[in-house]
């Protein structure tokens, strides 16, 4: 996508900790991450509820700040970033899936692929033709005109998928994407983003716990406690 | 885009919405209202002092203004009457004089102006003959006399009966007077009816001695608002020796009154847009809290700070050119009826008299108060949404997210 970042490494995870203090009490959620991420990954975190999955996600995708150690990202170093900076980075390098979709309720399917290209100031023709183009590609064309609750679950994620790469980014974070849909649901859009990888070089790195999603993975990480206690490429 | 998502996220609560712009409207019409009737109130007061006695432009001896003794009044008005026979084109123009004296009944005695006036003339300049309650205003026949109810019931006199007018004379002797009442009057102004009695300028003249003498020519253009530049006309082609008024020389109280009201209306502004900007603070904060998961996904996706700022505050925008507009209508809808009827306050009618508006309003919108309405309200709603919006864009991307 991104010509010439191609053979460098997306993201890079530097002895990452993170401690939360719960009332008080300090919760080690990371303890020690490595990571590196590199163009046409498609990688799941697995690991048990509480292992840490959500926490780094959120710190590779800049939401969150590490409590400890480096992250960067296209070689930049994101503790570097004010607020402002960080919110132009995720716009344009990261896209964001989550378990809820997370749509925005009084935008339309088309609207809401749209709203994220506006963010970039891209001109209001193209970007609803590129939309609907998108829409398509994941073929959900004919919802385009339709609001997040007139769309099931599976729908609704097809749409946030189309969202998070509508501006093209080097990177999809997905935090449990196929969590709230079906099995049946869950395997048809696995099947979406490993074609969208496959096809177009996306880099998706999602978390899971279904070992339907786990078995689909290309590199297989997972964590316990906070750690890394395997780190594996599976085709 | 970012004014479709406000728009859209206003129709998402309209019950909230529409509180807030009936909230916004009642502001509004309470702004447009009060001001329109605080100033018809003025106006009236003012243009009642003129229609009852001041009319717009006065042409005394100079030194009149500062001491309207009989013997400042005119001897020789030939020099007078020649100016204003060439100047006051469609103007209406009447003379009078006029003095403090005395009118007594068997009963009791008051202190009044005794204004000697030539009916035909005066009824085109001022408004008496149409406050007349009893009777008929004055029609030339010397020995005629009206006062007014006030000064009847205060002499315990009746239409018919007899008073005795008394004033000094130039000479320092005392003249008299016995007058058959005509007419009994009662206007707007209670000070002004207990003060004021008419009688023909024939017998006035003849009572002070005063043969061919006038206190005072009054001018009214037919369009008032030629005034300054009738009394202009006047001053320069007169020779020294005399003053030229208008109406706010004569009444500078009443003209002061209304430059303050031009001022003091901001304070009540002032308060109307406080109350709104708490108001749309209030609502606004729950509007922004309840979307705080949104912002945060917001957040996420990239969207910078000051688009989710923009954003809020064009909601308030929106809310309040709503209710500015929906608060016009409905002072139109009030106004424009209560400006024919007029607004009639019978029941303050004892307070409003003393001050000399009468019992019945008739609201005057002016053209400032609508722009300072339009301008005012909606920069209020702006004003009121900047603190929710700064605790919206304050939010933690990750815990924002996770609130539901
Ligand atoms: N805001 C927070 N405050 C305190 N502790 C937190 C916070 N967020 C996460 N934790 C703790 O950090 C640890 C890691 O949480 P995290 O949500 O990253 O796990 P996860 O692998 O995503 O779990 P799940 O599979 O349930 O989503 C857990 O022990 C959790 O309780
Ligand atoms: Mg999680």
């Amino acid at each position: 996508m991104d010509g010439k970042n191609t053979n460098t490494e997306i993201v890079r995870v530097e002895n990452v900790r993170k401690v939360y203090h719960d009332n008080g009490v300090p919760v080690d959620a990371l303890r020690g991450i490595n990571l590196t991420v590199s163009p046409g990954d498609f990688s799941v975190i697995a690991g048990p509820s509480g292992s840490g999955k959500t926490t780094l996600l959120n710190i590779v995708g800049t939401l969150d700040k590490p409590t400890e150690g480096k992250v960067y990202l296209d070689g930049e170093d994101v503790a570097s970033k004010t607020r402002r900076e960080l919110a132009d980075m995720r716009l344009r390098k990261i896209g964001f899936v989550f378990q809820a979709y997370n749509l925005n309720p009084v935008l339309s399917a088309l609207e809401n692929v749209e709203f994220t290209m506006m963010l970039r100031g891209i001109d209001a023709g193209k970007r609803k033709r590129k939309s609907l183009a998108l829409l398509e590609e994941l073929g959900i064309g004919e919802l385009a005109n339709k609001r997040p609750n007139e769309m099931s679950g599976g729908q609704q994620q097809r749409v946030a998928i189309a969202r998070a790469i509508s501006n093209e980014p080097r990177l999809v974070l997905a935090d449990e994407p196929t969590a709230n849909l079906d099995s049946e649901t869950a395997v048809k859009l696995l099947e979406l983003m490993e074609r969208l990888n496959h096809e177009d070089g996306i880099t998706f790195v999602f978390s899971s716990h279904d070992p339907q999603v786990i078995e689909r993975a290309h590199r297989l990480l997972i964590l316990k406690d906070g750690q890394i206690v395997t780190d594996k490429v599976n085709k | 885009m970012i004014g479709k998502i406000a728009w859209r996220n206003i129709l998402r609560n309209k019950r909230r919405s529409l509180i807030l712009i009936v909230s916004i409207a009642i502001g509004v019409v309470a702004m447009v209202l009060t001001d329109a009737v605080s100033i018809g109130m003025m106006r009236q007061m003012l243009t009642n002092q003129i229609g009852a006695d001041a009319g717009y432009i006065q042409v005394h001896k100079k030194g009149y203004q500062a001491d309207p003794a009989l013997k400042n009044s005119i001897a020789d008005t030939a020099p007078v009457r020649s100016v204003l026979s060439t100047d006051t084109a469609s103007c209406e123009v009447s003379e009078r004089l006029r003095t403090f004296g005395l009118v007594s009944s068997a009963y009791n005695s008051s202190g009044v102006s005794i204004v000697g006036i030539l009916p035909q003339k005066e009824r085109k300049v001022t408004t008496v003959h149409n406050y007349m309650v009893e009777g008929t205003y004055l029609s030339g026949n010397p020995g005629d006399i009206i006062i007014s109810t006030a000064t009847a019931e205060k002499l315990r006199v009746g239409l018919g009966d007899k008073v005795v007018i008394m004033a000094s004379r130039l000479d320092g002797s005392v003249g008299s007077e016995a007058c058959r009442i005509v007419g009994l009057f009662e206007t707007f102004d209670s000070g002004f009816d207990q003060t004021h009695v008419y009688i023909p300028m024939q017998t006035a003249q003849q009572m002070l001695d005063a043969p061919g003498r006038v206190s005072e020519f009054v001018v009214n253009p037919t369009d008032t608002k030629r005034t300054e530049t009738v009394a202009a006309q006047i001053e320069s082609d007169l020779p020294a020796g005399f003053e030229v008024l208008t109406y706010k020389q004569m009444l500078p109280i009443l003209v002061m009154q209304l430059q303050l009201y031009d001022q003091t209306i901001y304070i009540f502004y002032a308060i109307i847009a406080i109350a709104l900007i708490f108001g749309i603070v209030n609502t606004m904060l729950m509007a922004v809290m309840e979307r705080t998961h949104e912002f945060g996904v917001d957040m996420a996706i990239g969207m910078a700070n000051r688009r989710i700022f923009t954003m809020i505050l064009t909601e308030a925008l929106y809310l309040g050119v709503i209710g500015t507009a929906a608060g016009l209508v409905v002072s139109f809808a009030i106004f424009i009826p209560l400006s024919h009827s007029g607004w009639n306050l019978a029941m303050f009618s004892e307070s409003l008299k003393s001050v000399g508006v009468g019992t019945t309003i008739y609201p005057v919108l002016a053209a400032s108060s609508l722009i300072n309405t339009i301008l005012i309200i909606p920069l209020s709603a702006v004003i009121g949404a900047v603190y929710p919006a700064l605790r919206a864009i304050k939010l933690q991307p990750v815990e924002a997210i996770r609130a539901s």
